[in-house]
């Protein structure tokens, strides 16, 4: 009786998940299949051969630029990522420790960065990284990166440490340890969780940027996945389907891994990013 | 013993009342509330310093450059309004300003309503809940260049799976080009676009729909009330902040559509889908005509505040 009930919940849902994962689905077997089985018509909905020719040549092409991309891609990842936690950490330790007078308008100040969209920024912020001579560099988007996607850290890890009892502290405190010490030894440890949603968080948003890349990067030395794919798609590889397709692939990858790793830190922190504020 | 103090003695004593207070103590303790002060300052100061640098410095930047011309020459003429002038005549302009805000009103039912329907769908103790849950987020998950890239092949006009489909189902006997006409460039991309992030409002109204009390629908129930009625007079007014925050973040995030248009349409037939900061960035980035491109930036600023600030104003709602 009780399966009855439940069966119209499960049909429609599975039948939704279907509709939602069959473009991955059909992204994956298109970069499985042989060039001439990707154009045929009808298309195939299963390979009858699977290759791989669509990934050598992603590789390969370009004396191994694509290769380039993906190191790109994950140098200003993990660096920003890096950079975020090590600023952003003491940032929220004070916001929830350390407050004194005034302390407000240094976290209106922090605020105010999410409610400006960046892209109103990107003109001043070509000028400046320009004259700091950082054009199509690593640093220039590990710079911007840590600049608007901090924020979201700070919050993070204010909220993390807000949740620890201030008792904690104290008591350390007297026993004649720093502020650094505690917030190193006893509030991190604590405060994981936390950590682990801004670095998911962080990731996602640097990996996943298009237009920041695109403005700040010019050669194989910066240029990221995205722009990257974007490259080859709109030159060497236009209407190439089965790379296009490999390309895409390859760059969800990481993403799409974490996900199904870490979904749970994933929903918290999009729900914390978007509600707390 | 005040009989022996000097005078000295009895001015520290009397007057400053030096030997009275706890004099090192006092010191002590604000020499550790400076302390303080000094650690917190300095906890924050490398936050500070990228928000000064990269966020406080820019924005003032850009307002100053509106105001100014010939910037990528090394010679900055100051022009005062100038720029704004032409900016209100520039068919460009309002061509991006006029399809953005077309696309928001298209796309964001196209996201709204389905994330509804999955919120409600998807608020109940039932086994396998999350796992749902996650496979309606996950496209979220992905970047829009790879999302667009996905969808163009489903769309392309000869060898699309969409097309084949539509045909075989004898919908349509000849292929339809997607992105062919505008106002079916501008569904097709909403489309995507829905696929992409129709998860991420059906979070936050799932997190609306679960402050919502139970003890509500059961009285409802026992006053005869069916699941439309519930639906109607209890969950969508209780819901209404929630939806209004949701609402407000897809707006302010529709506004700031690029990845998608650049990739799937390049504009659209005939600039039909070039958004704002599409005619930003070709502007500032492709004609280098840096001070022009800041006056639409301060312009695109502007609205985007507006939209922030009743984003801030309806969120506290939700206290």
């Amino acid at each position: 009786m009780r399966k009855d009930r439940h069966l119209g919940f499960y049909i429609t849902n599975i039948g939704l998940t279907v509709l939602f994962l069959a473009p991955f689905y059909w992204a994956l077997i298109s970069s499985l299949k042989p060039y001439n089985e990707i154009l045929k018509y009808p298309p195939s909905f299963f390979p009858a051969h699977i290759s791989i020719e669509s990934y050598k040549d992603l590789f390969t092409a370009g004396e191994g630029v694509f290769v380039f991309f993906a190191k790109n891609s994950l140098i200003v990842s993990t660096l920003t990522i890096f950079v975020i936690c090590l600023i952003s950490i003491p940032a929220g330790y004070a916001f929830s420790k350390l407050k004194f007078r005034g302390i407000n308008i240094l976290f209106l100040a922090v605020l105010s960065i999410i409610m400006v969209p960046f892209q109103a920024l990107l003109i001043p912020l070509y000028t400046l990284i320009h004259q700091m001579k950082l054009l199509d560099t690593h640093l220039a988007l590990i710079l911007i990166y840590s600049t608007f996607f901090m924020p979201f850290g700070v919050f993070m890890m204010r909220n993390s440490f807000d949740s620890i009892p201030n008792s904690i502290r104290e008591s350390a405190l007297i026993d004649g340890a720093s502020e650094l010490k505690v917030m190193i030894q006893i509030f991190l440890p604590l405060a994981w969780p936390g950590i682990i949603t801004t670095i998911i968080y962080i990731f996602m948003q640097s990996w996943n940027d298009f237009i920041i890349a695109l403005i700040f990067t010019s050669s194989k030395s910066a240029i990221t996945l995205q722009v990257g794919l974007m490259n080859f798609a709109t030159t060497r590889f236009y209407m190439n389907w089965g790379m296009i397709n490999a390309g895409s692939v390859i760059t969800m990858l990481p993403i799409l891994i974490l996900f199904i790793i870490l979904q749970k830190y994933f929903i918290k922190g999009m729900l914390a990013g978007a509600i707390k504020e | 013993m005040t009989k022996n103090k000097s005078i000295l003695g009895r001015l520290l004593f009397d007057r400053f009342h030096l030997l009275e207070r706890p004099l090192f103590k006092n010191n002590l303790m604000n020499i550790k509330i400076e302390n303080r002060r000094l650690q917190s300052f300095i906890f924050l100061l490398p936050v500070m310093l990228f928000a000064i640098i990269f966020f406080f410095i820019p924005f003032i930047k850009v307002v100053y450059m509106s105001f100014f011309k010939g910037a990528i020459l090394g010679e900055s003429v100051f022009v005062s309004l100038d720029n704004y002038k032409v900016l209100l005549e520039d068919a460009g302009f309002w061509r991006a300003m006029g399809n953005t805000l077309i696309y928001t009103i298209i796309v964001t039912p196209i996201i709204f309503i389905p994330a509804v329907f999955l919120a409600v769908l998807l608020n109940k103790k039932i086994k396998g809940v999350k796992f749902f849950r996650a496979i309606y987020f996950l496209p979220v998950t992905i970047s829009f260049v790879v999302a667009s890239y996905i969808w163009n092949w489903i769309y392309s006009d000869i060898y699309g799976i969409l097309n084949y489909l539509l045909r075989s189902l004898h919908i349509i006997n000849n292929p339809i080009l997607f992105f062919g006409s505008t106002w079916l460039a501008r569904f097709s991309v909403s489309i995507m676009v829905g696929w992409k992030t129709i998860g991420f409002s059906m979070l936050i109204i799932l997190a609306g729909l679960q402050g919502i009390q139970q003890i509500l629908y059961e009285a409802a129930s026992i006053d005869g009330a069916n699941q439309w009625q519930k639906f109607k007079f209890i969950t969508l007014p209780l819901l209404r902040p929630t939806l209004t925050f949701a609402l407000i973040i897809s707006v302010a995030g529709s506004f700031q559509a690029f990845d998608h248009f650049y990739i799937m349409t390049g504009g659209g037939p005939a600039r039909s889908t070039e958004t704002i900061i599409m005619y930003l960035q070709k502007i500032g980035f492709e004609y280098y005509k840096l001070n022009y491109a800041a006056a639409i930036s301060v312009i695109f600023l502007i609205l985007l505040l507006f939209i922030s600030v009743l984003q801030f104003w309806a969120g506290r709602f939700n206290e």
